[in-house]
């Protein structure tokens, strides 16, 4: 088992530093190059995603200060340089095959290794074995973005030293491994420039492998070697890289002869049995501290800024002075998983396997904000494991998933819970394949302009492979969505799902493809003034409807939502807040629905309504101009409320996917001319019925006495409309009664319903209301006739006022 | 070292197929392929499936035989190259030194295993000596020799210019007699003889004050820095910490001085947030002062206060800088500011400069030959010929380190002439030069910085108040584009910028003052939410 010492660590991490780029600092495009941390960290996303039996995961790669790049892997058992026994032939066979494995996969991937060497090839007690940091020549593009050369001389092919080599390189370096797993250390003790002078005078031999045992005296144990083993090292050892193998052949070939067998190793239970990235975020979360351990070993040196600083700088960007970064140094720091360990001590085992249709005890953190939740380590245990286990049934546990990210979605797996709850499945990658994304269009030089200007302090989208793809993905939607047209800010609505789905292109786009209808069905017209301009209406009904004092102010000061808020919800927020709010925001909104933006906007509103009320129109532009913090925790809480407080009628739009509903009882839509004019929302006799029933409504009748006297509704209060000074706003002269009522309403939060023979009066009365500060004012659609003529029963007549006093 | 320095082709994948009706009819298609080709080709054969209108019966087909004819081409490719590599080398064809000479040169410099083995260097030891002993309880210790050290060469320089001043006066006075008695016995050669005599005399007394100095500062730098590293073994031992037996303290008892009250300065600060999306929070200090009274250290004082800030982050990686604008010398006042004290860290400033003027005399002469010969190449060359002579140009900028002075790390801008005139851009030399010097600063560490906000040190006539307020809106937008490019760099954020206006002016301050928030997104004051109930 896993006891002995070799395996007590269970991940590994590596540092370097990235190339600096001398002297120009702009590229051709007149913007800055990209670091080059920058481009490698993009490019190891890809590796992030590797599994393969014989290769260890990548775990995580950090950007430090001063373009310094963390790897962290896998890592067990130990490196063939620390295994001092001799193998024997048969368990060579062995390595040499797991190691063929994993190398036809990752050339099968396009991924050269180039850095193959007898300290990255890991064997374990078992004999196991996986290549360690195989990405290096990959993430660093060649090479080309770190100072240093890449591997070690011993190993480098000899078209490799003359700056050639493909992938067949890799098959010498495997040859050279096995010759010296066979006969032991080659070129042992000499430096480097011998090693590659004698490496380049083996293309004169004509069989590379006896020259070089021959050259360390080792022919005689060479010719121990059987005769299928030294078949398989000569035809690695060709010079000429087409003659040699391919790692396929290789597996053939040596799995003909491979007599080992590995013993079954029992999957470990329990901590261990867990997946390693979610080992390594509890870690993370426990308070583990990667570039601690890197400090302990001298891995990370930190000598002081002041002594490596230039001495000029020229205009050109040309550095004089200073000192270069420090060396590459190939030594790894280890970790175990002891501190993750002990903190996880008193987690009972069955803990580790919830059961799906378990009463499901809750825990304490709950109740905490958001941001301290994805803190804790034990919260985190328990959610992963659970949203683990659901996203397993997906998508027949599309419902349990719903429920549970309405509580929260932990963010490892956040990109998954999304794509759940929008819906994606199927064969999306085949998809997402037949898409053109290659050939120019028009739209062409406004995404390419837009790009570099979209969540640009984000290092995955501000990378080169980070703007290649978020290229691929607008245009791929631009043209399976032939009625839309590109609007600057779809841009930033799609780097949240490349954010969340860099190395999964496929899925990003089908999230996005999901989320456009749901939430902005046809925003992305040629001519979408009519939807715009329906949504904002919607959203100042919303805002005097919850926040009347404030909209009141605004209206007052003609800040209108043309203004600020087109950004908003054109781009549903992405385009405002940076990305670690936007995940908070959307993971709202992808429960609640499409209704909640509206909501949001309020919130916003709400967190800034002090400054709004003391601001003039000039300083609201200046304030939205460019947001001030806002408290997502807060705002996203409140908008929740708000939207569920508010009956679903009084926020209705015509612009949406949902299908329009033919019941008189439901329907509250006007046209939009109407809609334009009108300051307070209606709502539904539907709705409107249900109010009634749970007693969370005020009906305020503004019929004439006369009509009211006739029959009313039950529990109404009549404010005769003729009699009510519009010009004074105060609810005192409404009179004692009507006063008593209204405000006893708004206290109790209810919703109050201005009942009407016609819309004008009802509006204008509305209106009223809303600038005498009271939240939470409607109309009754279609007014009283329409109720009268379709619930006749909540009509009775009128009690004296006497009975009422 | 990488495959990509050879170029990649461009192959023609062929294909057909037989029509529906006659099996005998192909339909034939070619499509050029990039090879190495770096996208996915599932994805191409999409695309020409819907470009020539395949059936889409063929699409496996297609998939299959693109997929292997690029990796096959891939292989290829990769093979051919590198055959002909090996069949240079085979032939003699190749400098085999040269390569094998390249290779060992890269590992040697820059992978440990192949690196020369050498410990760490006498500063870095030095260094991280000062570092733990400053943050030690024998800070107070080492600032009051420090203090006193000042005080020493302040004395010494005190009395050399009342010695040089004396000297001055009698030759004045002596010269004046001479003078007098000119037409009645006095020849012009013996008044000339007496004028050389004075300069021989003059020059003799400097030479001499100058080599004491000299002298001074080489024991004091020598014994300060021994004591400092014997200090540090016996801390390490003990707690208790001895004064140096032969410190300048024992001389020097500490007398309790008043603080002098500083002077009155024109300052303000302002939080500001950048950024559209992230917003990063930034301080903007406004102060109207001399730039070189920024940098200066007070002496008066016990050195305490004043010396505990630079010293305990000289090592750190919260470095304090400043831009001083310079011809292409650097100004004397900052000379004779660093020589008030002993530099006990680095070179002394002259040999830092002289240092840096021969490092940048090749690669400056270089890059001036270079611009010439596109000058003359886009036919305005010639011009300035006077120029071309200079090795450092408008823009260029060069770095002197402290530990003297209130700022650790001085960037020298060079300037000239043009910068009075009213309409600069934000693409004159000196702007780039200022963008230059942030970017340094961001990879440097350097988190506090002090900037002419006019790009000028004084008010001349030329400067009219909208000149003055033209020229700051100018800096400070083009400033705030610099910062923000500069975070993405990958270094230390840059926390406090300082923006120094001429202490001469106290109303181009109130005007600066309000341009500041037209600029940045100032932080307004934190109000605490009040939920007001809306009745």
């Amino acid at each position: 088992m896993r006891d002995d010492n070799g395996d007590k660590y269970v991940f590994a991490a590596c540092t370097y530093f990235a190339k600096n780029h001398p002297g120009e600092t702009c590229g051709s495009n007149g913007l800055p190059l990209t670091p080059s941390s920058i481009s490698i960290l993009g490019r190891a996303q890809r590796l992030l995603n590797i599994e393969h039996p014989n290769l260890c995961t990548y775990l995580d790669v950090i950007r430090g200060k001063h373009e310094r790049i963390i790897v962290v892997t896998e890592v067990f058992g130990k490196s063939l340089e620390e295994w001092n026994t001799k193998f024997t032939f048969d368990e060579i066979t062995n390595i040499g095959l797991q190691i063929a494995k994993g190398m036809v996969f990752l050339h099968k991937q396009d991924i050269i290794h180039r850095t193959l060497a007898d300290d990255n090839i890991l064997v374990d007690s078992c004999g196991r074995v996986k290549l360690f940091n195989y990405g290096m020549y990959y993430m660093t593009g060649g090479g080309s973005d770190v100072p240093f050369p890449l591997g070690l001389p011993r190993y480098l092919s000899p078209e490799t030293i003359l700056n050639g080599g493909g992938p067949a390189a890799d098959v010498w370096t495997f040859g050279i491994i096995l010759l010296e797993l066979c006969i032991g250390k080659l070129w042992h003790n000499l430096k480097s420039g011998p090693i590659l002078r004698r490496i380049l005078t083996l293309v004169h031999a004509a069989n590379p492998a006896e020259r070089i045992a021959r050259e360390h005296d080792c022919f005689e144990a060479y010719k121990l070697v059987p005769d299928y083993l030294r078949n398989v090292i000569e035809k690695c050892l060709k010079i000429y890289p087409s003659e040699r193998a391919t790692f396929e052949d290789l597996v053939a070939e040596l799995s003909q002869n491979n007599v080992k067998q590995l013993d079954d190793v029992k999957k470990p239970r329990g901590l261990l049995g867990c997946k390693l990235q979610y080992l390594y975020y509890w870690w993370q979360l426990t308070g583990g501290d990667i570039q601690a351990e890197l400090k302990k070993n001298g891995l990370i040196k930190n000598s002081p800024p002041i002594l490596s600083m230039p001495i000029a700088i020229l205009l050109d960007g040309c550095t004089i002075g200073g000192k270069s970064g420090a060396l590459f140094d190939r030594r790894i720091a280890k970790y175990s998983l002891d501190l993750l360990k002990a903190r996880l001590s008193h987690i009972p085992p069955q803990d580790f396997y919830p059961l799906m249709h378990e009463r499901r005890k809750d825990y304490d953190a709950v109740a905490l904000p958001k941001i301290i939740r994805e803190r804790d380590t034990e919260y985190q245990f328990y959610r992963l494991l659970w949203f683990q286990r659901l996203l397993h049934g997906y998508p027949y546990t599309t419902q349990y998933i719903r429920a549970e990210a309405e509580v929260d979605i932990p963010p490892l797996v956040r990109g998954d819970v999304w794509a759940a709850l929008l819906g994606v499945k199927g064969d999306i990658e085949e998809q997402y394949e037949r898409i053109d994304k290659e050939t120019p269009t028009p739209t062409d030089r406004q995404i390419d302009v837009d790009i570099p200007r979209c969540h640009q302090y984000c290092w995955l989208l501000c990378g080169p492979s980070g703007h290649r793809t978020l290229k691929r993905l607008l245009k791929a939607w631009l043209l399976t969505n032939p009625q839309y047209v590109y609007w600057q800010g779809l841009d930033s609505l799609t780097a949240p799902f490349l954010y969340l789905n860099f190395c999964n292109e496929a899925r990003a786009f089908a999230c996005l493809s999901a989320f456009v209808p749901k939430f902005l069905h046809k925003f992305f017209l040629k001519d979408n003034s009519a939807v715009i301009k329906e949504y904002l209406a919607k959203f100042w009904q919303m805002a005097a409807f919850h926040e009347p004092e404030l909209a009141t102010h605004l209206h007052d000061i003609n800040f209108v939502p043309e203004l600020f808020a087109i950004p908003w919800f054109l781009t549903m927020f992405s385009h405002v807040f940076p990305l670690h709010k936007i995940v908070h925001l959307w993971d709202a909104l992808l429960v609640e629905g499409p209704s909640l933006p509206l909501f949001m906007g309020v919130g916003i509103l709400r967190q800034l309504r002090d400054t709004l009320l003391d601001s003039g129109f000039n300083e609201c532009i200046l304030l939205f101009s460019d947001l001030p913090e806002i408290d997502i925790g807060e705002c996203v809480k409140e908008s929740i409320e708000m939207c569920r407080s508010s009956p679903r009628s009084i926020s209705f739009r015509r612009f949406t996917n949902e299908p329009a509903t033919k019941d008189p009882m439901d329907v509250v839509e006007i046209p939009l001319e109407v809609l334009l004019t009108e300051i307070s929302p209606r709502i539904s006799l539907s709705d409107f019925f249900s109010l009634i029933c749970q007693d969370k409504c005020c009906v305020v009748d503004i019929r004439s006495n006369l009509q009211y006297e006739k029959s009313c509704i039950e529990g109404s209060v009549n404010v005769p409309y003729s009699g009510v000074h519009l010009g004074q706003h105060d609810l005192k002269s409404l009179g004692v009664q009507p006063h008593k009522v209204i405000t006893d309403a708004v206290k109790q939060k209810k919703i109050i319903v201005i009942a009407s023979a016609e819309d004008e009066t009802a509006q204008l009365f509305s209106d009223y209301l809303v600038k005498c500060s009271v939240p939470r004012v409607c109309i009754l659609h279609g007014g009283i006739s329409a109720l009268h003529s379709h619930v006749p029963s909540l009509f009775i007549l009128p009690l004296k006022k006497i009975g009422t006093k | 070292m990488t495959a990509e320095t050879i170029g990649n082709t461009t192959k023609i994948f062929k294909y057909s197929f037989p029509t529906c009706t006659n099996e005998d009819i192909l339909f034939k298609l070619e499509v050029p392929v990039e090879i190495p080709y770096d996208g996915s080709t599932r994805e191409l054969v999409q695309r020409v499936i819907n470009m020539f209108h395949i059936p889409v019966y063929l699409e496996e087909e297609l998939n299959e035989k693109l997929a292997h004819y690029i990796s096959e081409e891939t292989k290829d490719f990769h093979n051919k190259r590198d055959e002909k590599l090996l069949n240079q080398l085979k032939n003699g064809e190749l400098n085999v030194e040269g390569i094998v000479k390249n290779w060992e040169k890269l590992f040697k410099e820059n992978v440990v295993e192949f690196a020369e083995q050498k410990g760490t260097s006498d500063e870095e030891v030095f260094a991280a000596a000062y570092h733990k002993l400053v943050h030690s309880p024998a800070l107070d210790t080492i600032l009051q020799v420090e203090n006193s050290y000042a005080k020493t060469v302040m004395t010494m320089l005190k009395s050399r210019d009342e010695d040089i001043q004396k000297l001055t006066k009698r030759q004045t006075e002596e010269m004046e007699e001479k003078m007098r008695l000119l037409n009645a016995g006095t020849t012009e050669e013996e008044i000339n003889a007496l004028a050389a005599k004075h300069f021989e005399e003059q020059s003799l007394a400097a030479g001499r004050w100058d080599s004491q100095l000299d002298a001074l500062k080489h024991t004091q730098r020598a014994t300060h820095r021994a004591w400092l590293m014997t200090t540090l073994e016996q801390y390490q031992g003990e707690t208790e910490l001895s004064t140096p037996s032969n410190s300048p303290l024992a001389t020097f008892p500490v007398e309790p001085t008043l603080l002098a009250a500083p002077k009155p300065r024109l300052e303000e600060s302002f939080t500001i947030h950048l950024g559209s999306q992230l917003k990063q929070t930034h301080n903007i200090r406004l102060v109207a002062a001399d730039m070189l009274d920024l940098c200066a250290v007070n002496h008066d004082d016990n050195g305490a206060a004043a010396r505990l800030q630079p010293a305990l982050a000289l090592y750190s990686g919260e470095l304090a800088g400043a831009v001083l604008l310079a011809d292409s010398a650097p100004r004397s006042p900052l000379l004779r500011l660093a020589a008030g004290s002993t530099e006990h860290h680095f070179d002394d400033i002259n040999t830092q400069l002289r240092r840096i003027v021969d490092a940048l005399r090749d690669p400056a002469e270089r890059r001036n030959l270079e611009r010439a010969q596109q000058e003359a190449g886009s036919g305005n060359g010639g011009s300035n010929n006077s120029r071309s002579r200079r090795a450092l140009r408008t823009g260029d900028v060069y770095i002197t380190t402290h530990s003297n002075l209130d700022v650790h790390v001085v960037f020298h801008l060079v300037v000239d002439d043009s910068l009075k005139s009213g309409d600069i851009t934000s693409r004159h030399p000196a702007i780039l030069g200022l963008r230059n010097i942030l970017k340094a600063a961001c990879c440097n560490d350097v988190t506090s910085i002090s900037i002419p906000l006019l790009l000028r040190h004084e008010i001349t006539e030329e400067m009219t108040a909208a000149w003055c307020v033209r020229r700051g809106e100018l800096v400070l937008k083009c400033v705030k584009g610099f910062v923000l490019e500069a975070a993405g760099g990958g270094g230390a954020e840059l926390r406090t910028l300082h923006a120094v206006l001429p202490a001469s002016a106290p109303a181009l301050f109130t005007a600066v003052q309000s341009l500041i928030p037209t600029v940045f997104r100032v932080a307004g004051p934190l109000r605490a939410h009040k939920r007001s109930d809306p009745l």
